[in-house]
């Protein structure tokens, strides 16, 4: 943990240092003495000190250590299935898009392929259902509208 | 007592009982839906009281939020995914109790305690509206500022990791809660050019992304975890009464702070629950068994959320003042039945004050028995394979946040915060204390900057008040406290070593 | 509402074969709202909504796209394809936004349709103020350092913060003379104010309204042309201080551009008849809202008006990019 404990420390450093450099080139407001920069400096050189301090494992001591698990590419599917929701959604509609993410996320967590496509059938429609109608969220109809909409 | 009786028969109109009714199964479902806040609840609701009698439609708003920050403790005990910013702070207790066996009492104690909350609430409602209004008024921006202050530190208190990762944890939210132009001075901050941001970043999508999602995207990387013990849930009630007696003190000083924190504006039953929870720890005999599934913290919490939902009605039904979001939304549905809020709201309609001091009343009942039915249901995803389970959510969260605003973009924000704490997590660093830095970011900042710009300049006035000064003491003296442990150990440590 | 809703199904599905060509609204519309639910803007969408549904026999949805400060919302409905079955709320901000430079969007991305409610700012002071009258309250501004005093009602660059630049430059002050404290909205403004933290507000006297009742903040006058319904005992700054001084926070109808003449037509005479309605003034009237109107071409000439003032407002304060 002590490479990492170095790694996010600096990453939190630097992110406070441009935090701050960045708050520190907002215009003043005319008519204000305190202005836009006040509170990102403020915070900026916070996270700066916090970078520093976790870099140096200062406070590990409070922290159970625990092994994660290894990483493998799959973690990196749900967010890439919403960034796909994004894009689809509007073109496809929402039933087919829900469908395909349903699908997807299921096979990638290991579902056998029977329970994933019955998930994909069942889950688009219940939910469409919930928020079109109850909840009156407009969701896109696309290729295939909900007969209900 | 004229007007008590009026209020009777207006609340047993069958139309304010279905309304009741079907708002609190509506709270209830909506409440445990990852990716819906109570708040959410409540916005969703706004279009369909539009065509129900007065009443009834401010009757649908307080059990609805009632109802849904309740449930919002669900997922969050189930699938270590919050419901509500409001369970946040306790997610991590309650679900490890559900992983030691004991997922009837976490949310038995949420359901139980959350419901004594909502009645405890109401009586300082009906009894104490002036007085605690009154104290709502003395609040200007310097104690707001102090206030935001301690509420930021129980990010410190409440965290199991390192407090240092927490603070940094919690400064990231803070630095996020900059983005947009929602700040005192109208300027854009780090939007880069994307209109999308000017409005800045909803804890909701936050909340979603670095709970539910991370949680999904951390189901991909493991293997299935062992089966809970195949046993029937318990009764959920059964000890309820038993933690009651034991805890009473807790519970007492939970529904308290929930009442005050939710007296003033802009507060609410988030930071309430952060705050009770981290005072519950502070003041335990066991600190230590905090976050290890030890239902102290719950009890205190689950008291204090729903205590303050209710007090946060003062100021709205007042002055038309929101005591936080909830109400924000409540006081434009009470316009626009005619319901004015003001003080002639209490005297010239007696009739519909009672009423909803009644339907208050009735709401946190019921949610009792609707409340045991809800936690059976839900419990089903526990047995249910997580290759069924976790699409869904994924599913949830991303139409969640699309309903927010009706925007795309928050489904994306739910993703980048996926991401944001999935790594953050691996790291150590809790991510609790990211959405509390949220949440807060603005109130800390607008009443830090209001303040010295009513001020000039000057720091003095931030002490000078007499509410702000005591304030300032107790956030000066928790921010000291640990150095001067610190300091003392240390002390103590190297003149036993000269000793030696 | 049930009956109500099955009825007026029944009646359209009556009437439907009677019309041979599909007339504009042969669906539902969707109105959109940059703001939240709950909000002012939202209410009175909402009581539009409600009203042109029983005017046009289709169902008016409101749906709220909020975010980037009104600017999402607004791009959403300017961006719309112009069927008519996309319209939508304008608010102030479209003329302020763009000065800010915050978006390239301005009123002539939209079809104005009917102009429909007006906000004037008011003056408001703590209940336990010395200042009775608003004249009062000038001369304590006028006799006081700049930046002496203190006043709030809304963020810094919002519609009231540009009503208090007027106001002073109207008295022949400086815009930035009395101190602006950039506030959440009205409501946090008026808590401030009961709680003494600034000296007066310049919301508009419905978001203040249960604060005056509690007797906690007066009401000094209305920065409008004439006074409201529902403060009745507040004068205008004209009627108290011969300053003809006016502006206010307004809502009208728009659709995107290009909008179908015929659709436009049609829609613009249901918005008359809404306004012109017993319903929709009783509403407005109940929560203190300001009733304003115009037709599209007088909306279309009101926010070219507007766009000017509200520029030249902004530019005296220091606020426009």
């Amino acid at each position: 943990m002590q490479i990492s404990n170095r790694l996010s420390g600096s990453v939190l450093a630097a992110l406070g240092a441009a935090a701050a450099w960045g708050g520190s080139r907002l215009p003043p407001v005319p008519g204000q003495d305190v202005g836009p920069a006040a509170f990102p400096m403020v915070i900026g050189f916070g996270l700066v000190a916090c970078g520093v301090l976790i870099a140096l494992g200062i406070g590990r001591s409070f922290e159970v250590e625990e092994t994660p698990e290894p990483l493998t590419w799959r973690v990196l599917v749900p967010p890439g299935l919403l960034v796909f929701y994004v894009l689809a959604a509007n073109e496809l509609g929402f039933l087919l898009t829900a469908a395909a993410m349903v699908l997807a996320a299921g096979l990638a967590l290991g579902a056998r392929p029977r329970l994933a496509l019955a998930m994909a059938v069942i889950a688009p429609p219940l939910v469409h259902l919930a928020f079109y109608k109850l909840l009156r969220v407009p969701l896109p109809a696309g290729l295939l509208p909900a007969p209900w909409a | 007592m004229n007007d008590l009786a009026e209020a009777v028969r207006i609340v047993l109109a069958t139309d304010v009982l279905i309304a009741i009714l079907a708002s609190a199964v509506y709270g209830l479902v909506v409440g445990s839906l990852p990716g819906l806040s109570a708040t959410m609840a409540t916005a969703l609701l706004v279009p369909v009281t539009f065509w129900l009698s007065p009443i009834a439609a401010i009757a649908t708003i307080i059990t609805a939020s009632a109802m849904a920050i309740f449930s919002g403790d669900i997922p969050g005990a189930l699938l270590r995914i919050p419901g509500t910013p409001a369970s946040a702070a306790y997610t991590d207790e309650a679900y490890a109790m559900t992983r030691k066996g004991q997922a009837e009492l976490a949310l038995g104690a949420g359901l139980w305690f959350s419901a004594i909350g909502g009645i405890v609430g109401t009586l300082s409602l009906m009894l104490m509206a002036p007085l605690l209004a009154e104290m709502a008024l003395s609040f200007s921006s310097y104690e707001y500022f102090w206030l935001a202050l301690l509420g930021l530190m129980c990010a410190t208190l409440v965290a199991r990791s390192s407090p240092i990762k927490a603070i940094a944890s919690m400064l990231l939210g803070l630095l996020i809660a900059c983005i947009g132009m929602e700040n005192p001075a109208g300027t854009p901050r780090f939007t880069f050019g994307v209109t999308d941001l000017l409005g800045g970043i909803e804890p909701i999508p936050a909340l979603v992304g670095v709970f539910a999602v991370s949680e999904v995207m951390r189901a991909m990387a493991s293997a299935e975890p062992p089966k809970l013990p195949p046993r029937r849930f318990g009764s959920i009630l059964a000890n309820q009464w038993l933690l009651t007696k034991r805890y009473q003190w807790q519970m007492w000083r939970g529904n308290i702070v929930g009442i005050i924190i939710g007296v003033l504006p802009g507060a609410g039953a988030d930071m309430a629950a952060w705050v009770s929870y981290a005072m519950s720890k502070k003041f335990s005999r066991t600190p230590e068994l905090f976050g290890t599934g030890h239902p102290e913290g719950l009890v205190e919490a689950g008291a204090s959320n729903n205590a303050s939902l209710a007090s946060g009605w003062v100021p709205s039904l007042l002055f038309g003042i929101p005591g936080d979001t909830i109400t924000a939304i409540a006081i434009g549905v009470l316009y626009m039945k005619g319901l004015n809020p003001g003080p002639t709201l209490f005297t010239e309609r007696a009739s519909s004050m009672y009423a909803l001091y009644i339907i208050f009343i009735l709401a946190n009942i019921i949610m009792i028995p609707l409340g045991i039915v809800m936690i059976r249901l839900a419990s089903v995803v526990l047995r249910a394979p997580r290759s069924a389970v976790m699409p869904v959510i994924l599913l949830l969260c991303a139409v969640g946040a699309f309903a927010i605003g009706n925007n795309p973009f928050s489904v994306l924000m739910v993703g980048v915060f996926g991401v944001l704490g999935f790594v953050m997590e691996r790291q150590g660093f809790p991510v609790a204390a990211l959405v509390l830095g949220i949440v807060m970011g603005n109130m800390v900042e607008q009443n830090f900057v209001t303040s010295l710009i009513k001020s000039d300049g000057d720091v003095w006035p931030f002490f000078e008040r007499p509410v702000s000064s005591v304030l300032a003491a107790f956030t000066i003296g928790a921010l000291l406290w640990p150095l001067g442990v610190w300091i003392w150990n240390r002390l103590k440590s190297t003149t036993g070593e000269i000793v030696r | 509402m049930i009956e109500r809703r099955t009825l007026l199904a029944a009646t359209t599905a009556l009437a439907a074969p009677a019309m041979a060509q599909p007339r504009w609204p042969a669906r539902p519309v969707t109105l959109l709202c940059p703001w939240a639910a709950g909000g002012g803007t939202d209410a009175v969408i909402r009581i539009i909504g409600q009203l042109l549904e029983r005017e046009l026999g289709q169902p008016f949805n409101v749906v709220n796209r909020t975010g980037g400060s009104g600017v999402v919302g607004h791009a959403a409905l300017a961006s719309a394809a112009p069927d008519g079955y996309t319209l939508g709320m304008i608010t102030a901000e479209i003329c302020m936004l763009h000065w800010q430079g915050l978006t390239e969007l301005t009123f002539r991305n939209f079809t104005p349709l009917g102009l429909m409610n007006n906000d004037p700012p008011g003056v408001l002071v703590n209940g336990a103020s010395p200042h009775r009258t608003v004249n009062a309250l000038a001369d304590a501004i006028k006799a006081s350092r700049p930046g002496q005093l203190k006043a709030s009602g809304t963020g810094q660059g919002g519609i009231w913060h540009l009503a208090l630049a007027g106001w002073l430059d109207a008295m022949g002050l400086r815009a930035d003379h009395v101190r602006w404290v950039p506030s959440n909205g009205a409501a946090p403004a008026m808590q401030d104010l009961a709680a003494n933290g600034l000296d007066f507000t310049t919301n508009s006297l419905p978001e203040g309204r249960a604060i005056i009742d509690a007797g906690r903040a007066r009401a000094l006058a209305v920065m409008g042309p004439e006074r409201l319904g529902a403060f009745p005992q507040v004068p205008t700054l004209k009627e108290a201080m011969g300053l003809d001084y006016s502006t206010g926070a307004w809502r009208g109808i728009a659709g995107p551009l290009n909008l179908p003449v015929e659709i436009a037509t049609a829609m613009g005479a249901a918005l008359k008849k809404v306004y012109d309605g017993e319903e929709y003034k009783a509403f407005l009237n109940s929560r203190g809202f300001g009733l304003t109107y115009a037709d599209g071409a007088g909306f279309g000439r009101h926010l070219v008006a507007a766009d000017a003032s509200l520029g030249a407002a902004m530019r005296g304060a220091g606020l426009a990019r």
